[in-house]
């Protein structure tokens, strides 16, 4: 390579002049010449044979020059410079091909960017293949966990796995008592979790087993964020005693940067988990503590296998739980991926396949438009082959010119990515996994390179296989008929695909629909939310709470514009709420129902105006009064369903009914019957609920929440700075949370929006390049028949006849396409089901709509092209002959 | 006139470079020199000898002069360099082991090349 480079150089520095060779073959003519005569010939014939016998001076030329080495670099350039001049006299050409690989290949590498790391990259661990998640699921509780008490059980007697490993089910509060003080998330790890995982940190060591056991050294591992920000990365940071929650703690590690807990919840600070077996035999009524344990399978055993392995040890401890609980849990095992992504991955691949269906259309537009370019320069084509080109030599120029456009189209396409992501990752809401972690990495990036190379060799090669045949020089550029045939497939098959995106958009739109427009029950405007951090290390007892909230309470009743101020420990239609089992409800005087049996209900411990602040109606039976909140009866409300089903044909109020489970010996009396309020999510299916009486009592606060709701007449931006001054006019140190209501319902709907925003638009990419595809065919078509349009009109043709011709042509295209895309898009609508609310996959509505639709647009794409071929003139078109 | 025969790839350079090792030579020479080695059977034209010559100083083989012919025309000469020795004794060598091996293969005792 460099001594060809040199020799260039060389030869390029001595260049010859073309005189050179030129003399030399003057002389070899002339020494040909003096020799025939010397053999006996005229002059004349002598040099007449002598010329023959030679042949031609250019192919020689030719080939001396091509003896050069590098010599195919300077005809590289050649044909690039040849393409450019190409693409500048057809700026609309070059600019819908841009324009539609950008899309194509922006749209892709930014979806893929998302749907990666859910769908296909390998989770941050070593060999996390191999790693699961293991423990019971519940009616209830849907995540694997797994109650202390069995854990050391099943450690010892697991064949499956080379290692088990816990940590504990959620992140808690905790306080950093410091001169600089702050709200943590703190969550606790056993000693065996990291190594499980495969990951050490980054400062100092994992905890010790000393260390991972009831009363050991106080010791604590912090995160990354943490280290860095609140200490500032002190590199003395393992030398530091720092106070958690009111407890001086040493700092052993520090987590790496990029170290994300399996469970995907995040935490500052680290306890060792401190286990111990017999101390979980005798906690939370003998179960233990709930903990989320997590195995590496053995090499060679699936997960299937573990299961099978695991269902024995399980179904040995069954015995331990009440006989009506039984039948509710289960043993489960999954990937670490499933656990992590299960919900998000249906909602992933439907989006990789309409990004790809987008894709597929922007190829097909792209390889249609280079035949069109193609059939255009028949003509051009032709000539230079006439004039000596080489079949090898035309195919490069096609794809010198393919491979331009395509890699122009990638940067381009990059560049759309970029910014398609940043717009996806803002838009996201958070139920997304990983999405805050998109971006373009070096893999998409080639990802992106390939196919944009795939799509320049398929579209180069389309245009560059057809031979031009010399009689192309002497007819009227005239489209062959295959070529014809083959675009109008290419512009059918994009109708087809346009129409499986819209009608998948269309079914996601109509859901979202659905789920904005449902009756709540409820009304969420003008309602604020607000939560009140108390530091647990000052409001120690409940009294002390109580007071507060009571203080608060009436200070926001007196707030102008205020019409109800309730607490609660939940608030509806999403987010936590407590539950309890159906049939763990005992009415006095009436048989148990089956144990185990009739679902869940939803249980709220709220204050008298809770009702009031969210104006649910009373439906039987009365509100809950203030006086009865320092009243010795438990009273309860009921939701109109829970009612229905308890107390069929009677009516509840006065009714007393038992809660075994949550508070087994004290009887509740029924007071009043509330109407259905959505409380399940805003998809689910709503499940009946029942409404405790929060008393002043600290029992009925012990352990609970507190959510104050304030519903005023004022807009909310407007109260909520009075609702921080009253609250800092009572304790200052306090940190507070508002928001309205509207918004977090309307946050509840993000993931749905989210989903039709975004498959709506790439169905409208979709929709848009078809029909660029379906105008461009169509344009072409008309100017390739002016002269058999010229012809119709001579021999009487009217312009509509003209229209009808070009319109029917069309609308046969449509016709097919739409009947291949209903066909399709109803075969695979089943795929969207996961995602859909209330909405069939076979909604009619849907499937007359979208046809319609694309038909009405399909026809304004048609009509314009026709309207330019009715006004061909024929004494014009005939006379061009 | 003699049927010509095709020359085997690479065997053209060859020709050339053993041509150009007697004395430097014009285009037109190398052509006649080679005709009547080969007693007409080897007929170059100027269609692959030009080329071949250009192809054999590119590659620093052969370097070129213009020099007044034996006519006293101006002409252009071709002059073996050192790398260009080299090669032919390779290839010589290569020659050599590729006739003989076709030799045997044909059953024919190759005759000694001098």
């Amino acid at each position: 390579m460099i001594t060809e480079f040199l020799t260039r150089l060389r030869f390029l520095i001595l260049r010859r002049d073309r005189g050179e060779l030129e003399q030399e073959l003057q002389f070899h003519i002339e020494q040909s010449i003096a020799s025939k005569r010397v053999a006996g010939l005229s002059a004349a014939e002598a040099r007449r044979q002598a010329l023959i016998e030679f042949g031609g001076i250019e192919p020689t030329r030719e080939q001396c020059e091509r003896q050069l080495p590098g010599w195919w670099i300077g005809t590289v350039l050649q044909d690039v410079r040849y393409a450019f001049r190409g693409f500048r006299r057809n700026p609309l050409f070059t600019l819908s091909i841009l324009l539609t690989l950008a899309l194509g290949i922006g749209a892709t590498t930014a979806v893929f960017s998302v749907v990666d790391r859910i769908l296909f990259r390998p989770l941050p661990y070593a060999d996390p293949s191999r790693i699961v998640s293991v423990g019971m699921a519940h009616s209830l509780e849907h995540e694997e966990f797994l109650m202390g008490r069995f854990y050391a059980d099943w450690q010892d007697n697991q064949k499956p796995f080379s290692a088990l490993a816990g940590q504990s089910t959620m992140v808690h509060n905790c306080d950093l008592v410091e001169n600089n003080p702050e709200q943590l998330n703190c969550i606790s790890f056993q000693m065996g979790f990291l190594p499980l995982l495969g990951i050490s940190p980054v400062l100092g060591r994992n905890f010790l087993a000393e260390e991972d056991r009831p009363n050991g050294p106080p010791v604590v591992m912090t995160s990354y964020g943490l280290w860095k920000g609140h200490y500032g990365g002190d590199p003395h940071i393992l030398e530091r005693t720092i106070n958690v929650d009111g407890s001086p703690r040493r700092v052993v590690g520090v987590l790496p940067r990029d170290f994300q807990f399996p469970t995907l919840e995040t935490a500052d600070i680290v306890f060792p988990m401190a286990l111990n077996s017999a101390i979980q035999q005798t906690v939370n009524g003998g179960f233990g503590n709930p903990m989320r344990v997590f195995a590496r399978l053995k090499p060679g055993v699936g997960v299937a296998q573990a299961y099978a392995e695991m269902q024995p040890i399980f179904e040995s401890e069954l015995h331990v739980f009440p006989a009506e609980a039984r039948k509710e849990v289960r043993l489960s095992i999954r990937s670490l991926r499933d656990r992590e992504t299960q919900n998000a991955q249906p909602v992933a691949w439907v989006l990789l396949g309409f990004v790809l269906a987008v894709l597929l259309i922007a190829c097909a537009n792209v390889a249609s438009l280079m035949m069109a370019r193609g059939a255009a320069r028949q003509r051009e084509i032709a000539v230079r082959a006439a004039i000596g080109a080489s079949r090898a030599r035309l195919i490069r120029q096609a794809l010198t010119e393919a491979l331009l456009l395509s890699c122009a189209g990638g940067l381009a396409g990059l560049v759309t990515a970029r910014g398609l992501l940043s717009v996806f990752v803002g838009l996201a809401p958070t139920g997304i996994p990983f999405i805050g972690k998109a971006h373009l990495d070096l893999r998409i990036g080639v990802f992106a390179a390939l196919l944009s190379c795939v799509c320049g060799v398929i579209f180069g090669l389309a245009s560059a296989l057809e031979k031009p045949g010399l009689a192309t020089l002497n007819a009227k550029a005239s489209m062959s008929r295959s070529h014809a045939f083959l675009r109008r497939c290419l512009v059918t098959a994009q109708i087809a695909v346009t129409i499986v995106l819209l009608s998948g958009a269309a079914l996601l739109l109509r859901s979202f629909v659905k789920i904005q427009a449902q009756n709540l029950g409820m009304q969420t405007g003008g309602v604020l939310t607000v939560k009140a951090a108390l530091p647990w290390s000052r409001y120690n007892t409940d009294q002390k709470e109580i007071e507060f909230y009571l203080q608060l309470e009436a200070a926001l009743r007196r707030l102008p514009g205020s019409r109800g101020v309730g607490v609660t420990d939940s608030v509806p239609p999403g987010g936590w709420q407590g539950e309890f089992r159906y049939s763990d409800l005992v009415v006095q005087g009436k048989p148990r129902t089956p144990p185990g049996t009739g679902g869940s209900v939803a249980s709220r411990s709220v204050t008298p105006d809770y009702f009031r602040a969210l104006n649910i109606p009373i439906v039987r039976g009365q509100d809950f009064t203030d006086q009865d909140r320092t009243g010795n009866e438990s009273e309860v409300i009921l939701s109109r369903s829970l009612a229905a089903r308890l107390f069929p044909d009677e009516d509840p109020v006065g009714k007393r009914i038992q809660t075994s489970e949550l508070r087994s010996d004290v009887w509740s009396t029924v007071v009043g019957v509330a109407d259905n309020v959505k409380n399940s999510g805003l998809t689910e299916q709503s499940g009946p609920e029942i409404y405790f009486l929060r008393r002043s009592v600290g029992d009925d606060w012990d352990g609970k929440r507190s959510i104050v709701l304030l519903d005023s007449v004022m807009l909310a931006r407007a109260v909520e700075p009075w609702v921080r001054s009253e609250i800092a006019s009572i304790d200052p140190t306090v940190p507070v949370e508002i928001e309205p209501l509207d918004q977090t319902v309307s946050r509840l709907a993000d993931r749905p929006r989210f989903e039709t925003a975004l498959l709506a638009f790439f169905a409208g990419t979709g929709l848009l390049l078809a029909i660029v595809g379906l105008y461009g065919l169509i344009a072409f078509m008309t100017t390739q028949r002016k002269h058999e349009i010229g012809v119709r009109m001579a021999l009487g043709a009217t312009r509509g006849n003209i229209l009808g011709l070009i319109t029917s042509d069309g609308l046969r295209m449509v016709a097919i396409g739409g009947a291949l895309g209903v066909g399709s898009a109803l075969a695979v609508s089943k795929m969207l089901k996961a995602l859909l609310f209330e909405v069939s996959t076979y909604d009619p509505l849907t499937f007359i709509a979208v046809p319609v639709l694309l038909t009405l647009v399909a026809l304004v794409a048609i009509l314009m092209p026709a309207r330019a071929g009715m006004r061909v003139d024929p004494a014009v078109t005939l006379r061009a002959e | 006139m003699p049927q010509s025969i095709d020359l085997l790839q690479g065997t053209l350079d060859l020709l050339i470079l053993q041509t150009l090792a007697l004395e430097p030579m014009h285009g037109w020479g190398v052509a006649q020199r080679i005709q009547q080695m080969s007693k007409d059977v080897l007929q170059i034209g100027q269609g692959s000898l030009y080329p071949a010559l250009y192809r054999l100083e590119y590659k620093g083989w052969v370097r070129s002069e213009w020099r007044t012919s034996e006519n006293n025309r101006r002409a252009k000469f071709y002059r073996l360099t050192q790398k260009g020795k080299k090669q032919l004794e390779t290839e010589l060598a290569s020659w050599d082991r590729l006739s003989s091996a076709i030799a045997s293969v044909l059953g024919r005792v190759a005759e000694a090349s001098s």
